[in-house]
């Protein structure tokens, strides 16, 4: 039985008869492809990918596993359709907080059509596209308060300026309400567990980092990064548990647009991964230091 | 004061038909003469700016030409003119590259009219598929013991394989300006490699990159200098290879982000010239 997926934060949803992606209960993602041949070509990268020799072993990790192509009944009810069979790469997880961040300062790459280009590149420049080299494509958190995922609106999401994508990055890692933001800043209650620590996402972040310094396979035009961290545990609070509970993924995803690289590096990516994460870390070093002058009345016995 | 035209220059404005360009003093000093339209004083603004800034590293500021101030100059119509460090001043035979960094040579802050005039260059050069362009370069033929200097037509016809093909020629000693001969790579450790090589220099300017978020440096160039004299004395320790970052007209504000566009750029080109170390006899990329 395939079902539309919980937590899908970005891109086409299979709701009220749309064509979208499926799950079903073995944690297997059903991807359609689509009319035009982006479909095919995300399949193609996928094949080269799976068995590309020049991958390290420790970057498969970051990447969805691949199972081939499946004819699947489409969710808008046209019928058998070919779909990429993937990992969900949600399926471990019993209360996701999920977020979709489209890396690179362009979206567009040489040689697409005029139309394509001029549709990138408007988007780009209204957004912190072009300004911050990524732009928050949309997240759901749980609200620790309401015991309830809270979805941010894609428009408030694509409206964000630096200081939104700011906010967008504290409130993920939040325990006060996400709704209420305004008033009150988000707390960062997980910032260390999620983003910190020696297996959260900036030591991720930081490892693809170097894969991209010399990596000269693929040009990751317009793909995501996904991060994903479970609420479950982090309700059960629980000490040293956390940072283990807390299971903070990194995951690339939506290949329909990736090159080959011919010999020069995605530095479309790289630039927008090493801004991307220059804000994670200045996330955590606000967090250190707010908790440092925290502590310190306490030392002195107070 | 004598001021004469700069031998050197590869790139950037040059004086003509009557128009002011850059000027040298026997003191070791470079005069620019303002340009209009604001980017002269932009490029001033931050001169002061990063002259004074605290927060810029020490060792960071050697990738700098030093400020003198500014100067209204004698034979230029009393334009004001920018007084900075001679990059060249130390070197008798030099062979000198400009190369552009980013992916994009404008930024939001331009008009509508500048930001399509660079779009239209960057795709038709290498800027948006390498991350840099070479702008300019001369570099000294040692067989034909002279300097060689191309044509401007093909610099901006470069693709990638030509930029790799530039940059080994950079290093050279053989018939540079024959496109179709294979060069010899004869100064690469010299130059690009060794403790105090461009590889180094370039990856030192990188780790700040990665974490300055003081200014963006839009439009800026690399510029890559080294001394042929001393290589001719049969001395190729010496080439005292030199980075430097040039051309501040359209430097913006960081506002708490990283210059993404150029560290994007900056670490391409990073991989050319590595790429280059590792196998300077290959004429394509593997």
């Amino acid at each position: 039985m395939l079902k539309v997926p919980e937590h899908q934060v970005a891109g086409h949803i299979a709701s009220d008869g749309k064509l979208g992606p499926l799950v079903d209960d073995q944690g297997r993602f059903f991807k359609p492809l689509q009319g035009d041949s982006r479909g095919e070509h995300e399949a193609k990268f996928y094949e080269s990918f799976t068995s590309n020799k020049m991958v390290p072993d420790h970057i498969h990790r970051y990447f969805p596993v691949y199972h081939g192509t499946q004819l699947v009944e489409a969710s808008d009810g046209s019928g058998k359709l070919l779909h990429l069979v993937l990992d969900d790469v949600v399926s471990g997880y019993s209360n996701p907080s999920v977020m979709d961040v489209k890396i690179g300062s362009r979206t567009w790459y040489p040689d697409v059509s005029e139309g394509y280009f001029k549709k990138c590149i408007k988007k780009d420049r209204e957004t912190t596209t072009v300004s911050l080299g990524f732009r928050v494509s949309g997240f759901k958190i749980f609200d620790h308060q309401e015991s309830s995922f809270w979805r941010a609106e894609k428009k408030l999401v694509l409206g964000y300026n630096a200081d939104g994508a700011r906010l967008a990055l504290r409130k993920f890692v939040s325990s006060n309400s996400p709704a209420d933001s305004n008033s009150t800043p988000p707390n960062c209650a997980f910032a260390s567990e999620v983003y910190g620590g020696p297996n959260g996402i900036l030591v991720q972040l930081l490892e693809l980092k170097e894969w991209f310094e010399t990596q000269t396979l693929y040009h990751f035009n317009s793909c995501s990064i996904l991060m994903t961290y479970e609420n479950e545990s982090i309700l059960m609070k629980g000490g040293d548990d956390d940072v283990q509970a807390a299971r903070a993924q990194v995951k690339l995803v939506d290949f329909a647009h990736v090159l080959d690289g011919s010999g020069v590096i995605d530095h479309n990516f790289l630039g927008g991964l090493c801004s991307f994460i220059k804000f994670i870390k200045d996330i955590l070093q606000s967090v250190d230091k707010r908790d440092e002058t925290e502590t310190s009345p306490l030392e002195n016995g107070n | 004061m004598q001021l004469k035209v700069p031998e050197h220059q590869v790139a950037g404005h040059i004086a003509k038909d009557g128009k002011p360009g850059p000027l040298v003093d026997d003191k070791g000093r470079f005069f620019k003469p303002l340009q209009g339209d604001s980017r002269g004083e932009n490029e001033v603004k931050f001169y002061e700016s990063f002259s004074t800034n605290t927060e810029v590293p020490d060792h960071i500021r050697r990738f700098f030409p030093v400020y003198h101030g500014t100067q209204a100059v004698e034979g230029s119509d009393g334009a004001t003119m920018i007084v900075l460090e001679n990059l060249l001043a130390d070197y008798s035979k030099p062979s000198v590259m400009d190369v552009k960094m980013g992916s994009r040579t404008w930024y939001p802050e331009a008009s509508e009219e500048y930001v399509q005039k660079c779009l239209k260059k960057d795709t038709g050069t290498t800027t948006v598929s390498a991350g840099f362009r070479i702008s300019g370069f001369e570099v000294y033929d040692h067989k034909e013991s002279s300097f060689w200097k191309p044509e401007r037509k093909l610099l901006r016809g470069l693709k990638v394989d030509g930029a790799r093909l530039t940059l080994r020629k950079f290093v050279s000693s053989n018939s540079l300006s024959d496109m179709g001969s294979k060069p010899d790579s004869a100064f690469v450790s010299s130059v690009y490699g060794g403790s105090n090589g461009v590889l180094t220099q370039l990856l030192e300017l990188k780790t700040w990159f990665e974490n300055q978020t003081l200014y963006h440096f839009n439009s800026c160039s690399i510029l890559m200098v080294y001394e042929n004299e001393s290589i001719l004395k049969g001395n190729d320790g010496d080439a005292r290879p030199q980075v430097k970052l040039v051309d501040f007209a359209h430097v913006m504000d960081g506002n708490g982000v990283i210059d993404h566009n150029f560290l994007g750029g900056l670490c391409s080109f990073i991989n050319f010239i590595r790429d280059i170390l590792q196998s300077p006899d290959e004429s394509a990329e593997s």
